[in-house]
């Protein structure tokens, strides 16, 4: 502990007498996230939460009751807030996408809900994206896809209903079956929810209990966290590149022969990596507090856990540390090191889901190598703690990034002291 | 007993035999050399005895223990001065010293006392709390050696420490070196510069290409070049074939030959004006003939046939 103790207190005078590494190190951060702030961030300036209000047309040609539920339904309530749609007849929409007026045009067709009701082969809604925008329109197509699996868990699961809503939806249909109809449906349904699976986005906002009365419409909440939910990998994979640029002290040390001297000495080698990781690891959260913190003011995020996301970072920042470090002792070249290092960080990040959801990863990828991989341990982690139902389990999280933090330094140490032992240098 | 003793070292790079069966001891209190040119396999052997690179075959014993049996104990005994600047430079003095006191084993305390007492030895007190950086090359280059020295090393390895550094910081450093030594430190000493060998060193271990070819003090390699005078002959001998002048094989050795100069050593012990006077009846023009003690340059020369300055 004592020298542990030496070794940091060298780095922190070190750090002191040359501040500029480490600015740099936490301006990345800073400026990321002010990147993305200025580009979508809409919080700050009175414009709603996070993305905005999207707008999109609605080609009804249809025509059926249904689409008109659907009128009402994006107007009305949360979905208000954040999409404002338009029904145009199709030559109108698409003119008006043409002139990047749309997000996207979403077109119902012809007899589209009496197909759906008698079960008529395939039916299919048509999405056309604005190819000059990027958020809006995926968002919009994945609450489409979240309506398409509702729709087809509903015909999956109620086939038996759908005599009785075909002729409450038909034109001159007895309009008092609707209310029996909706109750004896909705009971039906609700026996069916702990079997489908919870969508991706919802507009449920979570309210903490006493919030309500200060819960205006102004204040912006973590209902729609898509980019709470994206900030959560995006941090994650970001947190492994900086450990790698964290790690150049180390690389720096061993040009400059210092760690050599060290190994000159009676001392062993981990703790000098243990030190260096424990300066890795400092950097490391106060990026994620950057990130996460400034993140979460831009996006109107309201981060519900921060003290165990802290714990979980602190964990990740462990293994980040010793991921680096390996690469430092196993490739000669600290350029090279970095390179690879980087890469594989990026492999690791997109493997473990944290550019985009898992579930969009291959099936093999996601059922056997994304839960073993330290970034979705921490990526997942926070999107289940912030935005998901599921308990996590972070106490067992965080022994598993400590046990890999300490093989990953062990080996780091091991392969210091073979390339000594070999007389390769930098 | 020996302090340090290495046994038939071997160390390979791929194809490169750096150290090929070096084998010296260094003894308490004594100050030993090892002259060799560069990538003669001095810093490699060094490396060897400080524990930072395995050899492939041999042996270091430290203190009567072989180095493998007991590492730690060994690196205890040992201070180790790295050719290269091995120092933080953003750091003071004071603080490069006491840190390196610190992972020594000393307590702050004896850190801080120890510190001021080399950076006065070092003669780098004035300064001592400025960093490093600011620092000309021969202050930088006492830094690095008072870093080895905070806990009293009984066994103290400097490789080259003078190298880079004008005469005046290179005598400063030769002259602590001395106080070293005096106080009864054993030291290693690589160096390819032949003065520092000549006038520093006990004991004189000359290296090339990996092997040790001679060892001994300065009295004992001039003696090997056939007594301690050598004969240096000047004139036109560029169309001169000394191996076909009748006798001179026999008498004479030939330490160095070129256009304008001969150096020879006499084969036995006989009367200096014995040997001029066959010398000036040699079938050459001869200019000029004199009479010199031999260097270890000589010694170098005759060991492998090229200066150690090439």
């Amino acid at each position: 502990m004592k020298l542990l103790r030496t070794l940091l207190a060298k780095d922190l005078r070190r750090v002191r007498r040359n501040p500029l590494p480490w600015l740099i190190h936490l301006a990345m951060p800073l400026a990321i996230t002010a990147l993305l702030g200025l580009a979508f961030g809409r919080a700050g300036r009175g414009e709603g939460p996070g993305l905005g209000r999207i707008r999109f047309a609605v080609v009804d040609e249809d025509e059926s009751a249904l689409g008109g539920l659907l009128r009402g339904g994006l107007s009305q309530g949360e979905g208000g807030r954040y999409l404002e749609p338009v029904f145009l007849d199709q030559a109108a929409a698409l003119a008006q996408l043409e002139a990047d007026q749309l997000s996207a045009v979403l077109i119902i067709p012809p007899h589209f809900t009496a197909d759906y009701l008698s079960g008529r082969g395939p039916v299919r809604l048509e999405l056309i994206k604005n190819p000059a925008r990027s958020i809006h329109p995926a968002v919009l197509e994945e609450l489409l896809g979240v309506v398409v699996t509702g729709l087809n868990a509903i015909a999956r699961n109620l086939p038996s209903e759908f005599p009785a809503w075909r002729a409450v939806v038909m034109p001159g249909a007895d309009y008092r079956q609707v209310a029996e109809l909706i109750v004896r449906t909705g009971e039906k349904l609700d026996t069916l929810r702990r079997y489908l699976d919870p969508p991706l986005i919802t507009y449920t906002k979570q309210a903490k209990p006493g919030e309500d009365a200060r819960a205006g419409a102004s204040s912006p909440g973590s209902a729609l966290n898509l980019f709470g939910y994206l900030l959560a990998g995006l941090a994650t994979m970001f947190l492994l590149f900086q450990a790698n640029q964290g790690i150049n002290d180390l690389n720096d040390e061993f040009a400059r022969r210092t760690f050599e001297r060290y190994h000159t000495l009676h001392q062993r080698l981990l703790p000098f990596l243990v030190a260096k990781g424990v300066f890795v690891v400092v950097m490391l959260l106060l990026c994620a507090a950057i990130m996460l913190g400034g993140g979460g003011l831009l996006f109107g995020i309201h981060w519900r856990h921060p003290g165990l996301i802290a714990l979980l970072v602190l964990g990740f920042a462990a293994f980040g540390a010793g991921f680096a470090a390996l690469f430092a002792a196993l490739v000669p070249d600290a350029r090279r090191a970095d390179a690879l290092s980087n890469l594989t960080a990026m492999a690791l990040g997109l493997a473990g889901g944290c550019a985009f959801p898992p579930q969009s990863l291959p099936a093999f990828l996601r059922e056997n190598i994304t839960p073993l991989l330290p970034t979705a341990w921490l990526a997942q982690s926070i999107r289940d703690l912030e935005f998901g139902d599921a308990p996590v389990d972070w106490p067992g999280i965080l022994l598993r990034f400590g046990l890999v933090a300490a093989g990953l330094l062990g080996l780091a140490a091991r392969g210091f002291r073979r390339r000594f032992a070999r007389g390769l240098r930098s | 007993m020996s302090l340090l003793r290495v046994e038939r070292l071997s160390k390979s790079f791929g194809a490169l035999r750096a150290v090929d069966g070096v084998s010296f001891e260094v003894h308490p209190g004594e100050l030993y050399g090892l002259l060799g040119p560069n990538g003669a396999g001095k810093t490699t052997t060094l490396s060897i005895i400080a524990g930072l690179l395995r050899p492939d075959a041999g042996e270091v014993v430290v203190d009567g223990r072989p180095f493998s049996a007991d590492p730690q104990r060994a690196k205890r005994i040992m201070g180790v001065v790295p050719q290269e600047l091995a120092i933080y430079e953003e750091l003071s003095a004071r603080e490069n010293l006491e840190f390196w006191g610190r992972l020594a084993g000393l307590t702050a305390r004896d850190a801080r006392t120890r510190a001021d007492e080399l950076l006065a030895a070092l003669s780098l007190a004035d300064r001592a709390r400025e960093p490093v950086k600011t620092y000309s090359g021969g202050m930088k280059r006492r830094v690095n050696l008072g870093c080895a020295l905070l806990h009293r090393p009984r066994l103290l390895l400097l490789d080259e420490p003078t190298v880079g550094i004008d005469p005046q910081a290179r005598l400063n450093i030769l002259e602590f070196v001395r106080g070293l030594q005096r106080e009864g430190t054993a030291i290693l000493y690589t160096t390819h510069y032949l003065e520092e060998a000549e006038t520093l060193c006990q004991r004189i271990g000359i290296l090339d290409h990996g092997r040790l070819l001679a060892e001994g003090t300065l009295a004992e390699l001039q003696h090997r070049l056939s007594g301690d005078r050598l004969f240096v002959l000047e004139g036109d001998l560029s169309g001169a074939a000394p191996e076909t002048w009748p006798g001179f094989g026999e008498h004479f050795q030939m330490i160095q030959r070129t256009d304008r100069q001969l150096v020879v050593a006499a084969r036995d012990r006989r009367d200096p004006a014995d040997c001029l006077r066959e010398l000036l009846n040699l079938p050459v023009r001869v200019e000029n003939v004199t009479l010199k003690r031999p260097s270890l340059n000589d010694v170098f020369l005759q060991l492998t046939g090229r200066e150690l300055r090439e």
